[in-house]
C-alpha cells in the first residue's frame, strides 16, 4: 500500500488554511462577547453594539473564504500582465471617491452600494502590491541608482496622496510600508533606502527642532551633515546628490513654515496626536481606556464575556479597530499571546514563501502581502497597547468590517498561490 | 533571486520577531507587573472636574423692566468621536432613529460643527422633555451622549432694542484659543459658550459675563456620579445685571411715532444726558442671532436695501442741514460779526458768489430779514453772507464745542465721528488751492461735506439748551453721576437769544407742527439735500423752553421737509413724555 502524502508543491497551503480558520473562529468568539454586553455588577447595562454586527461578520467570513479560494487559483502571470490596468483603474476610483463619495464627519472614504459600504482604499493595497511587484520584478535587481527606485516611489505616492486627501492617515501609511517592504526585498542597500526616505526624515527632524526644542535648529543641522556624509559614501551621480540635498532642505524648511502658518488650535490637534496623554479627550481617551482594559485583564483575563471596560463609557471602535483590547481584557496575557502566536506563524510562513518563490514577481508579491499583514498587526496592537499614537487601522481577520476582511482574505489567497508555485520553473 | 544567499529574509524575520517581542514584553508589563494599577483604574472611582457656567447678567430698563435675560434650554450633545462611526449599529444611528431625525441632513449638520472645531456636537439644540428623558434613562447605553442644560439669551422686546442691546452668539474656535493664550489655567471661554457680539452685549461683555466656577465630583468607572459631596475648586461669580437709562415705555412711544419709516430718533434727559429712548429703523429681531441665525435670514438682513443691521443712531452720518445754522449763528455772535439785529442784503431766492449762484430753499425769497428772522424762517441767503465774515476754523471750533466732529463715547460699536471740515481738511481732500471759499457758504447752512450722527445732533441741542459743554449721552444708569457741567464759552445773552429764537421757530416759524398745548417747545427744522433721492427731514428740539428737561433729534430718510414730517414725530413723543410725567408714570 502506498501512503498518499500531500504534494510538496502545496507550499504549506494546509497550514495557511488552518491559521485562517483559527483567526475566523477567534474573531467570531470575540465579536460575540462584544455584542453580548456587560454582566455581573453591571448587569443592567444593555449591549451598545448590536448582535447584527456578529451575524454580518459571519456573512463576511463566508464571502472571505470565497475570495481566498479564488485568489489561490488565479493564474499569477495574468495578474502581472493586467497590473497596470488594475492600478490605473484603482487610481481613477480613488480620485472618484474624493469627488463623489458622501462626506461623513469631514472625510470621504467609501461608496454605499445598498446596505454595503465599499471602501476603495482597501483593494488599492492589493493593486499597489501587484504594480510594484511587476515594475521592480522586471528591472535588474541590485541597481544602486536612485532613479528606478524613485519611479516606484512615485507609483506609491499616487494612491498615498489620494487616500491622505480623504483624509485617512492610517491607510496611507500602509502604502508607504508596503513600498518599503517590497523595495527592501528587491535588494537595495540601506544607504539608498535611507536616502530615499530622507526628505521625510528631514521633515521629522525639522519638526522636532522647531517644536520640542523651541526653535533650536541643531538636530536638523546635524541630520543634514549626516546626510551629506551618507551621500559622499554612496556613489550617486553628482546631479542626483545635489537634487536629494535640495529636496531635504526644502522639506525641512517647508515643515517649519507650514507649522508657523497653523493656528493655535490646529497645532494643538497635531500635538495631541503625538502626546495623547496630555489631551485626555477624543483619541487620547480611547487610548487610555484601551490600556486600562488590557492591563486589568491580567494573565488569564476577566474571563470570556466578563470584561467591564469593553462596554465602558467610550470605546466606539471596540468591535473594529480596538478589538484587541477586548481580547486583552477578557482572555488576558494567555489569549493575547495565543493570538500573537497565530499572527507570527502566519507572517514567518509568508517570509518563507517569499524566499522560496521562483520568479521575482512572485517573490515581491509575496513579500508585499507579508508586509501588509505585519504592518497592520504590529501597528494595530501597538496602538491598542498605547505604544503608538491612535490612527484608524483594523486588525486583519479580527476587526469587524467587510472591505478589510475580503481584502485580507484575497491577499492571503495570493500568498498561498505563490507558495504553491514554489517549485514551478 | 534564490540563487545567491540573501540577507533580506534574515533581517525581515529578525525585525518581525523583534516587533512581536516588544509587543509581548509590553503586554507582560501591563498585564502582570502593572495589573493592579490598571485594575484599580478600571473599577475605581475618579475625580472629575466640571465647569459650572456663570449666568450672564440681565439687562433692564431704568424702571427694571427686563430687556435681556436667560432661559434654560437643554440640548443633546455628542462627543466628537461618535461621528467617526455612523454605521448601522452606532449610538448615533440609534439616536437619530429614536428622535426621528433625517440621517443625511443630521450627519451633514454634525460634520459642519466638527469642521468648525467644536469638541462637542449638538444633535438636538432645543430638546423636549421626552427626548431628555430618553437620554437620561438610557444614559448607560449611550456612551458619550449627554444632555447639556445651557442658558440661552432671550430678548423679550427683540426688535425694539436690537440696535442698542445688540445680541450674543457662540464663541468661535479662534476666540476660545485667543482667550486661552491669555489665561491657560482658567480659559475664559470654552467652546459652546456665549459671547456678546453687538451693541451693549458686546461692549459690556466683561460686566455681564461673570466668571465660571469649577466643581469636582467623584465618578465610577462607568462615569456615573457617586457620593454627594461636591468640592469647589474655584468659586463661581455670576454676571452683573446692568440697568440702562432707557425706558421701555418711552422707547415704544418713540417707535410708534416713527411709524416704521427709515430713520432715527433719540431723546436725552436733561441735565443728565441719560438716553431715554433711541430708535433706529428699520430694525431686526435680536432673538434671531442667539440660537445661530440661519443663512437665509442673515442674507436677507444683510442684503436689505434699507440696511436694518445699521445702527443709525451712531453708525449713520447725514448732513446736518438747517439745524447747523445754530452753530453758524453762535459763531457769528461770539466773534462779534453779527448781533441779533443785524440785517444784510435781502433774500430774493438766491445769492451770487463769484460766478456761482447759491440758492435759498425758498425760491421766491424771504425779502428783508434780520438775524433773528433768518434763523426763525431758515433763510439761507442771510447765512451765505454772514459766514463770509468768518472762516472755516472758527465754524469748526464752535461745532466741536457743541459736540460735532467727535465720537460721543457711548458704549456702542462702530460709532462714527462725523466730519466737520476745516481748511486743512479741504487741502487734503481737493489739494491746496484747488477749492474755493464757496465751500464756506455750503458749510454755513450745514450742507456740503459736513456729516453728523443723529446722536451728535441731540447732544448739540442739549448743550445749547443747558449751556453745558460737558454734557454727554449716557446709556448705563449705574455709571455714577454725570460729569459736572462746564459752561459753554458764549455770552449768556447770546445763548438766550438762540434759545428764544428756537422757541419762535416752533411758535411761528418752520417748526409749528411741533407745538404742544401743555409745554413750550424750542426747535429747529432741517431738510438735508440728498443727491441720491428725496431729501432727509431733520428736527431737533428741547422742552420745556424755559426749563429744558429733554432734548431730541429726529431724522427721517427721504421723507421731505423737516417741519412737515420730523417735527410731528418729536411732538408725539414729547406729548406722551410730559403726560406720563404729569401722571407720575415716568420718573426723572
Amino acid at each position: 500500500m502506498k501512503l498518499v502524502l500531500p504534494r510538496k508543491s502545496s507550499g504549506g497551503s494546509a497550514g495557511f488554511l488552518a491559521l485562517y480558520a483559527l483567526l475566523c473562529l477567534f474573531s467570531l468568539a470575540v465579536l460575540w462577547s462584544v455584542t453580548e454586553g456587560l454582566h455581573g455588577s453591571y448587569q443592567e447595562v444593555a449591549p451598545v453594539v448590536s448582535k447584527t454586527v456578529f451575524w454580518r461578520q459571519v456573512v463576511w467570513i463566508l464571502l472571505g473564504w470565497t475570495a481566498l479560494l479564488t485568489a489561490m487559483r488565479l493564474p499569477l502571470h495574468l495578474l502581472e500582465e493586467s497590473a497596470p490596468l488594475l492600478f490605473g483603474l484603482t487610481l481613477a476610483v480613488l480620485a472618484l471617491v474624493l469627488v463623489a463619495a458622501p462626506e461623513v464627519a469631514g472625510s470621504r472614504r467609501w461608496f454605499a452600494l445598498g446596505p454595503v459600504r465599499i471602501q476603495p482604499s482597501e483593494p488599492a493595497k492589493i493593486m499597489l502590491i501587484l504594480m510594484l511587484a511587476r515594475v521592480l520584478g522586471r528591472s535588474a535587481p541590485g541597481d544602486q541608482r536612485l532613479l528606478p527606485l524613485a519611479g516606484s516611489a512615485l507609483l506609491m505616492m499616487a494612491p498615498l496622496a489620494l487616500v491622505l486627501k480623504e483624509p485617512d492617515l492610517g491607510t496611507s501609511l500602509v502604502f508607504l510600508a508596503i513600498w518599503l517592504g517590497i523595495v527592501f526585498w528587491y535588494g537595495l542597500s540601506w544607504v539608498v533606502l535611507l536616502c530615499t526616505a530622507s526628505p521625510l526624515l528631514s521633515a521629522g527632524f525639522s519638526f522636532y527642532s522647531e517644536r520640542i526644542l523651541m526653535g533650536q535648529p541643531w538636530p536638523w543641522a546635524v541630520y543634514l551633515l549626516v546626510l551629506l556624509a551618507a551621500l559622499s559614501v554612496a556613489r550617486f551621480r553628482l546631479l542626483e546628490s545635489i537634487l536629494l540635498l535640495l529636496v531635504n532642505i526644502a522639506s525641512g524648511i517647508g515643515t517649519s513654515v507650514f507649522w508657523a502658518g497653523l493656528k493655535g488650535y490646529q497645532q494643538a490637534r497635531i500635538l495631541s496626536f503625538f502626546q495623547p496623554e496630555k489631551y485626555p479627550q477624543g483619541a487620547g481617551y480611547q487610548a487610555i481606556q484601551s490600556k486600562i482594559a488590557i492591563g486589568s485583564g491580567g494573565v488569564f483575563g476577566t474571563q470570556y464575556l466578563q470584561g467591564t471596560q469593553k462596554g465602558l463609557a467610550f470605546l466606539p471602535e471596540r468591535h473594529t479597530d480596538f478589538i484587541f483590547s477586548v481580547v486583552g481584557e477578557e482572555l488576558g496575557l494567555v489569549g493575547a499571546a495565543a493570538l500573537l502566536a497565530i499572527f507570527l506563524t502566519l507572517i514567518l510562513k509568508g517570509v518563507t514563501v517569499a524566499t522560496k518563490a521562483r520568479r521575482p514577481f512572485n517573490a515581491l508579491l509575496a513579500i508585499g502581502v507579508v508586509t501588509y499583514f505585519t504592518f497592520h498587526v504590529v501597528v494595530n496592537i501597538s496602538i491598542t497597547t498605547g505604544l503608538m499614537p491612535v490612527t484608524g487601522l483594523p486588525l486583519p481577520f479580527m476587526s469587524y468590517g467587510g472591505s478589510n476582511f475580503l481584502v485580507s482574505s484575497f491577499m492571503l489567497g495570493l500568498l498561498i498561490n505563490v507558495g504553491s508555485r514554489s517549485f514551478e520553473s | 533571486m534564490v540563487d545567491q544567499p540573501r540577507i533580506q529574509p534574515m533581517i525581515f524575520r529578525g525585525v518581525v520577531v523583534l516587533a512581536f517581542g516588544v509587543i509581548l514584553a509590553n503586554l507582560f508589563y501591563m498585564q502582570v507587573i502593572k495589573r493592579e494599577e490598571f485594575r484599580a483604574q478600571a473599577t475605581g472611582n475618579v475625580e472629575v472636574e466640571t465647569r459650572v457656567r456663570a449666568p450672564r447678567g440681565n439687562i433692564t430698563d431704568r424702571d427694571g423692566a427686563v430687556l435681556a435675560d436667560n432661559v434654560f434650554r437643554s440640548s443633546v450633545v455628542l462627543q466628537r468621536g461618535c461621528l467617526t462611526d455612523a454605521g448601522p449599529d452606532s449610538t448615533l444611528t440609534m439616536l437619530m432613529e429614536w428622535f426621528g431625525l433625517d440621517p443625511e441632513s443630521t450627519l451633514e449638520r454634525l460634520a459642519r460643527q466638527k469642521a468648525a472645531g467644536r469638541p462637542q456636537l449638538t444633535l438636538v439644540s432645543d430638546a423636549g422633555m421626552a427626548q431628555i428623558a430618553l437620554v437620561r434613562e438610557n444614559a448607560r447605553r449611550l456612551p458619550g451622549v449627554s444632555v447639556d442644560a445651557k442658558p440661552w439669551r432671550r430678548y423679550p422686546r427683540g426688535p425694539l432694542f436690537a440696535h442698542l442691546i445688540g445680541y450674543t452668539g457662540e464663541v468661535t474656535a479662534e476666540e476660545v484659543e485667543r482667550f486661552r493664550d491669555l489665561d491657560p489655567e482658567f480659559p475664559r471661554y470654552l467652546s459652546g459658550d456665549t459671547i456678546g457680539r453687538e451693541g451693549l452685549e458686546a461692549t459690556l461683555e466683561d460686566t455681564l459675563r461673570g466668571r465660571d466656577g469649577l466643581h469636582v465630583r467623584e465618578v465610577d468607572a462607568l462615569g456615573v456620579e457617586v457620593g454627594q459631596s461636591r468640592l469647589v475648586s474655584r468659586e463661581l461669580i455670576p454676571g452683573h445685571d446692568v440697568r440702562l437709562t432707557l425706558s421701555a415705555a418711552l422707547q415704544e412711544s418713540l417707535s410708534v411715532a416713527m411709524a416704521g419709516r427709515p430713520g432715527c430718533a433719540v431723546a436725552l434727559e436733561l441735565p443728565t444726558g441719560d438716553v431715554l429712548a433711541a430708535v433706529s429703523l428699520p430694525t431686526y429681531d435680536a432673538n434671531l442671532f442667539t440660537r445661530g441665525i440661519s443663512l437665509e435670514d442673515w442674507e436677507s438682513l444683510r442684503n436689505d436695501p434699507e440696511h436694518p443691521l445699521l445702527n443709525r443712531l451712531v453708525q449713520a452720518t447725514y448732513p446736518p442741514a438747517s439745524p447747523y445754522k445754530i452753530v453758524t449763528s453762535l459763531c457769528a455772535l461770539s466773534h462779534g460779526v453779527a448781533t441779533p439785529g443785524t440785517s444784510l442784503d435781502p433774500c430774493f431766492g438766491g445769492y451770487r458768489f463769484g460766478n456761482r449762484v447759491f440758492r435759498c430753499w425758498k425760491l421766491s425769497g424771504h425779502g428783508y430779514l434780520n438775524h433773528a428772522g433768518a434763523l426763525v424762517h431758515s433763510c439761507d441767503v442771510f447765512y451765505y453772507q454772514v459766514v463770509q465774515l468768518l472762516d472755516l476754523e472758527a465754524l469748526k471750533r464752535t461745532a466741536l464745542l457743541l459736540g460735532l466732529g467727535q465720537r460721543t463715547g457711548v458704549p456702542l460699536r462702530g460709532e462714527a465721528a462725523g466730519i466737520v471740515p476745516d481748511s486743512a481738511w479741504y487741502d487734503e481732500r481737493y489739494g491746496k488751492g484747488r477749492w474755493t471759499r464757496g465751500v464756506l457758504l455750503n458749510n454755513s447752512i450745514g450742507q456740503g461735506e459736513i456729516l453728523v450722527t443723529p446722536l451728535q445732533m441731540a447732544v448739540l441741542t442739549a448743550r445749547v439748551a443747558l449751556g453745558d459743554a460737558a454734557l454727554q449721552p449716557r446709556l448705563v444708569a449705574d455709571d455714577g453721576p454725570p460729569p459736572p457741567p462746564v459752561p459753554l464759552p458764549f455770552k449768556a445773552s447770546d445763548l438766550n437769544w438762540v434759545r428764544d429764537t428756537m422757541h419762535q421757530v416752533v411758535d411761528m416759524g418752520t417748526g409749528t407742527r411741533a407745538q404742544l398745548e401743555a409745554v413750550d417747545v424750542s426747535g429747529k427744522t432741517g431738510t438735508a439735500q440728498n443727491p441720491h433721492g428725496e431729501d432727509h427731514a431733520w428736527f431737533v428740539c428741547f422742552a420745556p423752553s424755559s426749563d429744558p428737561q429733554v432734548a431730541m433729534a429726529v431724522i427721517l430718510e427721504h421723507a421731505g421737509h423737516g417741519g412737515a414730517v420730523a417735527a410731528p414725530v418729536a411732538a408725539s413723543w414729547l406729548a406722551d413724555y410730559f403726560e406720563w410725567r404729569e401722571r407720575g408714570e415716568v420718573r426723572p
